[in-house]
């Protein structure tokens, strides 16, 4: 019989599915760029959206299945309806099997990160749309203030329909009638869907926090809403920080330049507190969930760092359209979400350190600390060479190898390490569901 | 200091301008000045070419999109390449780049479509003309 808490656990599992074999295809696409050529039976122009949609797909499946399974508990009452929750589950399943299927027949959406065919864009605005009246329903009946994360979590649930539909508004010939506007509501979109999807794991992570700990204290905290609406401001206005070149209104570019900079007060707090976050991470590291924590904390120092820098207009001229930004992107979606979603996944099914996850830990993150630098190297290179000479790609590219190959080295590492991991959640949450300590140590 | 009805207000307060920038965004803020960056009905046929063959994956315009090959936004118009160039790879291919199968048609409306990037800007911006607030000088004017 399926319970409120069997439902999670389906979309970690498929997550966790999703996230491994993106993984496998990032390893290919990278090698790819190394060695022209090899696995051709998948070129490039297919191993890269497969390794993007699936990667994506790996952040909503295990965000959506942390709230199905958390949200019962945080409103005091059972979800709204099971039977959407598992609807929507099929829906995202037959949704993903068609995307992998039209991406092998050669058909694409030919946007920059997660296209598929247009249509295929139907049954995923409608299982969310599913998502969203179940979640509204269900957390309608909690009584008392909200929490942030709450406010997180609807904030996510909400802009992930608006900017969805936005992402789509090319496929009219209005918003679509120049490059520039072409690009423009492109990044828009892409932009605040990020945003969007960034409420529902950093939601996530504060849900974590409160129930390893049973401090409630934080998540009604002034400073967290502060933090909240800084976030929520940079979602709704920071996204033409990607796209500093184009030629639009330079308002536009200005006005996300200066709310991207507003984001200097969370590296500066994170600094303030490092004392404490250290001796946090240090006192609970016997804790597969904590160390997950502790992992994101400081990815979101180093990406943080790293995203403000190229905000900078002056500096991003040099990063831009270069690996540097592929390193952002890649260390917060691997350092940044998938540890918060691991986090997750294992206080929801009870994991304890062993060695195949003290293993998995460490070469993910040790991995991902060299091929973050190689990324930030080869942009260093290209940026470099683009902006005060007159090369053409071609030899550009050529002083960029070396870079590629720790790059493409270091994938090989990272995918070894997120392969233990998915092993030992998959292991966890076949054998013992939704019951894990975490879920069952509840805190009044 | 900010009650539960305060929080709401600031919320959709911003939600009210994140609207009014969108409105911006799609209509007055995108316009381009020169009349050959507007597509015609060939260089949209391009554009849906560009995404059905999903040319992002590899190119990028304006530094957006993969890094396999080239940046095409001034293909049509740089020094040692022009548009018959881009035609020409775009029939055959390259080292690197398979052959699309393309029609000569098609490969007419791949080049609209990159004619019409050429006219809508320059990039990369290799002048480093910068203020003291962290910018450059294009970036305070939509004309490149």
């Amino acid at each position: 019989m399926i319970t409120d808490r069997d439902i999670g656990p389906w979309y970690l599992l498929a997550g966790i599915v999703a996230l491994w074999c993106g993984a496998l295809f990032g390893v290919i696409g990278s090698w790819q760029h190394v060695l022209p050529g090899v696995v051709d039976a998948i070129p490039f122009v297919k191993s890269r959206p497969l390794h993007v949609s699936l990667v994506i797909a790996w952040i909503f499946l295990a965000a959506v299945g942390g709230v199905y399974h958390y949200l019962p508990q945080l409103a005091g009452v059972p979800l709204h309806s099971k039977r959407l929750a598992q609807l929507h589950w099929v829906i995202f399943m037959g949704t993903g099997c068609a995307v992998i299927v039209s991406y092998s027949m050669g058909r694409f959406g030919g946007r920059e990160y997660w296209e598929f065919p247009p249509v295929l864009g139907i049954p995923i605005a409608l299982g969310w749309l599913l998502f969203a009246y179940n979640f509204f329903r269900t957390v309608a009946s909690r009584k008392g203030p909200w929490p942030v994360y709450l406010w997180m979590w609807s904030t996510g649930v909400a802009f992930f329909l608006i900017t969805y539909a936005e992402a789509n508004l090319y496929l009219f010939p209005d918003f679509n009638g120049n490059l520039v506007r072409e690009l423009t509501v492109q990044w828009k979109a892409y932009g605040a869907l990020t945003g969007s999807w960034n409420m529902l794991v950093y939601g996530t992570a504060l849900v974590v926090m409160e129930r390893s700990t049973g401090n409630t204290a934080p998540a009604l905290s002034r400073t967290a809403f502060l933090l909240f609406a800084l976030g929520f401001t940079n979602l709704l206005f920071g996204w033409a920080h990607h796209i500093y070149p184009v030629p639009s209104a330079p308002w536009l570019r200005l006005l996300a330049y200066g709310i991207s900079m507003t984001e200097w007060l969370i590296l500066a707090r994170m600094i303030r507190l490092w004392r404490a976050t250290l001796k946090e991470g240090m006192d609970k590291r016997h804790s597969l969930t904590h160390r997950f924590l502790f992992a994101s904390e400081v990815w979101v120092f180093l990406n943080l760092g790293l995203a403000l820098l190229i905000s900078i207009p002056a500096v991003n001229l040099f990063t831009h359209g270069t690996h540097i930004t592929v390193a952002h992107a890649m260390g917060s979606t691997i350092g940044i979400n998938t540890s918060i979603l691991f986090a997750s996944v294992f206080f929801i099914s009870g994991g304890a350190i062993n060695a195949r996850a003290r293993w998995g830990f460490w070469l993910m993150n040790g991995s991902l600390v060299l091929f973050w630098l190689c990324l930030i190297g080869a942009g260093s290179v290209k940026g470099y060479l683009t902006v005060t000479t007159d090369l053409p790609f071609q030899p550009i590219m050529e002083r960029v190898w070396p870079f590629l190959a720790g790059f493409a080295i270091a994938g090989i590492g990272l995918f070894t390490g997120l392969t233990f991991l998915a092993w030992e959640a998959v292991r966890l949450l076949c054998t013992r569901g939704g019951a894990g300590t975490g879920a069952a140590a509840l805190h009044p | 200091m900010f009650h539960a009805g305060h929080r709401r207000i600031i919320f959709f307060g911003l939600v009210g301008l994140f609207i009014v920038q969108s409105v911006f965004t799609w209509t007055t803020a995108t316009a381009v000045n020169d009349p050959d960056a507007e597509y015609d009905a060939s260089a949209h046929r391009g554009a849906e070419l560009y995404r059905d063959f999903n040319c992002t994956a590899c190119h990028q315009f304006y530094g957006s999109g993969g890094y396999m090959g080239p940046d095409l936004t001034n293909v049509t118009i740089e020094a040692d390449k022009g548009a018959a160039y881009a035609r020409g790879i775009i029939l055959s291919g390259t080292q690197r780049m398979p052959a699309l199968g393309l029609t000569p048609q098609q490969a007419d409306d791949l080049v609209a479509y990159l004619k019409a990037a050429s006219a809508s800007g320059r990039y990369p911006i290799r002048s480093m003309d910068l203020t003291p607030w962290g910018t450059y000088r294009q970036l305070h004017t939509d004309d490149h």
